[in-house]
């Protein structure tokens, strides 16, 4: 489970989170909604460990109620309008790379069957192809199959419908579904929201002032 | 510690996929380092050969220097694109692994461009016919390395991090090298013009040379972990 109490992030004498208290539990997904502007992917950033909260804590309680040292270890992130993928190297060297840092399997029978997922499994494409040449649908589904590959029981997901088209779209939804099945957590940011809709959400508005209703 | 070596590992491996895919980001500096002494062959023309070893410790270094600058300016420009390098953060990635990967690149890629420069000086600007290069100057010029590259690595990561990037790299690079700039000169003329060898300069410039690769090594090692932790 993820605790967050007291959350609070100033950038520059401006408030931007204040007093943010929630918490994602196993098994669900936490639907962080607002407008633009209202801090969202500042919070997720936060959530990820790209910033330091101004106030406030950040727990990743494990199953056994002891808190995660390092919470990184527990928490994928995929951010908005980015990827995160070398643009020299080829599907399959990329997602040996994150998982090699991870300290998961690489073999090709761990990473095939997922690329196959997401329909990136032809031989011209996830090898000695690189991924700048791709579509910006293939480099979203590519860091959708990293982030399936994670096996981290908490995926923080800016934006993962961007780029997708229906077929990758039904695909996350399957993903997300054994995510949650196998008690994961998710907590989303999107402004596409039908294919949410199949599941069973939480919201978490954010306002302008930096609060939450 | 597994953990360690399997994360220096992955990161050195992708370092070098991406290095390779790029060639021109290692053939510039080594071609500017050519051009770079052969217009110092042309500027001096036909040297007196007392002055021969003198020169080609200035072009060697002046050149060495230049083009290892454009060299680790740029080590960190593929973490750069789609936000890889943010993404490295979010993992739990040991600082030290990820800097000594990025060291070990940096110093691959220094010993692709010195050594050509080395050989180059020696055979465009020495024509006494007797080579200068040997094994104490090539000690000289991998202990310089040592200390540039770790500096190159840290100031290309305060450079990702940093909103004044341009002014940054210079400003700080420039004033750090002097001293191992300086030792290294000083320790090659000793060697070879005034004829002394290593042992003999451990005590003076080469002492001071070692002293700065350990203490810049050291310092760049425990900073790298405060630059790549949340901000």
């Amino acid at each position: 489970m993820l605790e967050i109490k007291s959350l609070g992030f100033k950038y520059q004498y401006k408030t931007i989170l204040s007093g943010l208290s929630f918490d994602a539990k196993p098994g669900e997904i936490l639907h962080i909604t607002g407008p633009n502007g209202s801090g969202k992917t500042t919070l997720m950033s936060i959530l990820a460990g790209l910033r330091k909260e101004s106030a406030g804590t950040i727990h990743y309680r494990l199953p056994d109620g002891t808190t995660a040292l390092d919470r990184r270890s527990f928490v994928e992130y995929l951010p908005a309008e980015a990827n995160a993928l070398f643009g020299k190297m080829d599907a399959m060297s990329n997602l040996r790379l994150w998982l090699r840092l991870r300290g998961l399997d690489d073999s090709d029978n761990a990473i095939r069957p997922i690329l196959k997922n997401w329909e990136l499994d032809h031989p011209l494409i996830r090898e000695n192809f690189s991924v700048e040449s791709f579509s910006t649908g293939m480099k979203r589904r590519l860091a959708l199959a990293r982030l399936e590959l994670s096996k981290t029981p908490c995926w923080l997901l800016d934006e993962p419908l961007y780029g997708l088209d229906a077929k990758g779209i039904d695909t996350f939804q399957t993903m997300l579904n054994g995510h949650l099945l196998s008690q994961g957590i998710t907590i989303i940011v999107s402004h596409d929201i039908a294919p949410l809709e199949r599941f069973r959400v939480r919201k978490l508005d954010l306002l302008h002032d930096g609060r939450a209703s | 510690m597994k953990t360690f070596l399997a994360q220096y590992r992955a990161l050195l491996w992708q370092a070098v996929q991406v290095e390779w895919a790029n060639a021109e980001r290692w053939l510039s500096p080594l071609l500017f380092s050519g051009t770079m002494i052969l217009l110092f062959v042309f500027t001096f023309g036909t040297v007196e050969p007392k002055f021969i070893p003198q020169l080609y410790i200035a072009a060697t270094f002046l050149t060495a220097f230049f083009s290892l600058q454009i060299s680790f300016s740029r080590v960190l420009e593929p973490d750069m694109q789609d936000r890889v390098f943010d993404q490295l953060r979010t993992y739990p990635i040991s600082p030290s692994a990820w800097f000594l990967s990025k060291y070990t690149i940096v110093i691959a890629l220094g010993v692709l461009i010195l050594a050509p420069t080395l050989f180059l000086s020696d055979l465009f600007l020495n024509v006494s016919g007797k080579s200068l290069l040997n094994g104490s100057l090539a000690i000289i010029a991998l202990m310089a390395l040592l200390s540039l590259g770790a500096l190159g690595v840290l100031l290309s990561t305060m450079m990702l991090r940093s909103n004044a990037k341009q002014i940054l790299y210079p400003l700080i690079y420039f004033p750090l090298t002097i001293p191992v700039l300086l030792s290294a000169v000083e320790s090659s003329h000793a060697i070879l013009v005034d004829g002394k060898d290593l042992s003999y300069l451990m005590s003076s410039w080469l002492g001071l040379l070692v002293i700065f690769g350990i203490m810049y090594f050291t310092l760049c090692l425990l900073l790298f972990g405060e630059l790549v932790k949340p901000e």
